[in-house]
């Protein structure tokens, strides 16, 4: 996902003019002697089916190296009226969990990061319609949070994001604050939260300034990746999202700095933490 | 923190009704009376179990910061349920119950409620201080326990709940099914059936599942 190390997606538009992308993930389950077919049990895809076991035709074979049986993968479904196929398949773990006998033996995921560790690069869809990366801000601390912006309750999400607001104001009044720091608020909820939708959202809470404070969505992908490392948990219920809160603080090398967990945190602390973490020299 | 709400009450009462008719015209009242008094002593109005479960082994830390362990509980009838503070949407309905059923038992030493957290980063022992403050958790009966999330997911998933094997993208933690229930366990930690937390009955019937037990 790093950018620039990140190989061009194919361009799968101009040789299938009605071709629909939809991200997906899912487990390989079987990969055919000839590495033409997956099998791979997948999680819904949005608009387009939903969880199941199924055969796709692999469009790239070379994209299997380094994947086998058991592994999750994300990968892109490409649909014509005439024709099916997956692409830019990407290995995202080994599957942690197991069945033995009737109980479910939960592994210890060790891909949650800690303070210090680099996070890895991710894409996101920022609320005026461009792709960003965290790598985009290299050379500044940032604090990203997440939401959804149909989030019902005051004191989960839209208590992050009064929490973002007043420690902007907090640094943007402090003269000796440093220069070189962001916020950055991120949507867990793709197929709802488009860039309009976020930046209606960002209004309400930043006003029409975006001044160091984006508002951005994660695709299905990038929070199959970036979920597990920042303890990340959402899950649909009841028609509404049931989710953990997580803020993390990002050095000026992408490190994180500072992770505050729930929302028992107060502006001053991540204004506190932000400064912090923008002294940190740029490597 | 539901995830799929299907219960299905088991309904013997009819049943034995109907056995201990047949039985009493048979052998007089005497059938009908031994029917129902097994019937009284057996039934659960609680979920059955998927299969067998047995409390396991487990050291986690309490809202005081205290270690907690199995061996604490050995020979209590506990009543079980599973939290994260950040948990807007089912948790405190499910611990409105859990209240209720301290109150319910209050003056029965050998009753603890306990809560177990699937989100141990957020809830440290500072965060269940506050949040059993909110449901009024009597620090002696009711334990709010955190700690080690491998320790918290083998112990629920061990003794306490499914986890979905066939939908391994949900973000949810440990992938439990079910975390709205309420789990009943017997005084040798044998886990005796669930009772759905969002339920206004359950309070009752847990209530009564305690009597049971201690017959």
């Amino acid at each position: 996902m790093a950018a620039g190390c990140k190989p061009e997606k194919p361009a799968p538009v101009a040789e299938h003019p009605a071709a629909k992308i939809y991200d997906a993930r899912g487990i390989v389950r079987k990969i055919s002697p000839d590495r033409r077919m997956a099998t791979i049990q997948h999680e819904a895809i949005p608009g387009y089916m939903g969880a199941m076991t199924m055969d796709f035709t692999v469009k790239e074979t070379n994209e299997l190296n380094g994947i086998s049986p058991d592994d999750e993968i994300t990968f892109q479904l490409g649909v014509t009226e005439s024709d099916d196929w997956i692409q830019d398949l990407r290995f995202v773990s080994h599957h942690i969990g197991e069945v033995t006998g009737n109980v479910f033996v939960f592994h210890a995921s060790t891909e949650e990061l800690k303070v210090g560790d680099t996070l890895p690069d991710a894409e996101l869809t920022a609320e005026d319609g461009r792709q960003i990366h965290f790598s985009d801000y290299r050379g500044s601390a940032v604090a990203f949070t997440f939401f959804f912006t149909s989030c019902p309750l005051p004191e989960f999400c839209p208590r992050m994001n009064k929490n973002f607001s007043e420690a902007r104001k907090i640094l943007l009044a402090d003269p000796d604050a440093p220069a070189n720091w962001e916020l950055l608020s991120i949507s867990f909820d793709p197929g709802f939260d488009t860039p309009q939708m976020l930046a209606g959202y960002a209004n309400f809470y930043r006003g029409a300034d975006t001044n160091r404070w984006l508002f951005a969505v994660a695709s299905t992908n990038t929070l199959a990746e970036l979920a597990p490392k920042v303890d990340l948990h959402f899950w649909h219920e009841n028609g509404s999202i049931s989710h953990n809160l997580r803020t993390v603080v990002l050095d000026a090398n992408g490190k994180i700095s500072r992770q505050f967990d729930g929302n028992d945190w107060t502006p001053q602390e991540l204004a506190s933490a932000i400064r912090d973490a923008a002294k940190i020299p740029a490597r | 923190m539901l995830k799929t709400a299907s219960s299905t009450a088991p309904n013997d009462e009819r049943l034995f009704f109907w056995v201990a008719v047949v039985l009493a015209t048979v052998f007089g009242a005497g059938g009908f009376i031994i029917v129902f008094a097994l019937n009284h002593h057996e039934a659960t109005a609680g979920i059955k179990l998927d299969h067998p479960r047995q409390l396991v082994n487990f050291a986690l830390t309490d809202r005081t910061g205290r270690t907690v362990t199995r061996a604490e509980l050995e020979g209590k009838i506990l009543v079980v349920d599973f939290l994260f503070t950040s948990c807007g949407l089912t948790c405190p309905e499910v611990n409105r119950r859990m209240a209720e059923i301290q109150q319910r038992t209050a003056g029965r030493p050998d009753v603890r409620l306990v809560s177990l957290t699937v989100d141990p980063r957020t809830d440290t022992p500072a965060a269940l201080m506050k949040y059993g403050a909110r449901f009024g958790a009597d620090a002696n009966r009711w334990l709010l326990l955190t700690g080690d999330k491998a320790v918290l997911y083998q112990l629920i998933g061990t003794s306490f709940l499914a986890q979905d094997a066939d939908d391994p993208f949900s973000n949810m933690p440990g992938n439990f099914l079910h975390t709205e229930r309420i789990a009943v366990v017997d005084a040798r930690g044998q886990v005796q059936a669930y009772f759905d937390g969002l339920r206004p009955e359950t309070t009752g019937e847990v209530v009564a599942e305690i009597a049971r037990l201690r017959k």
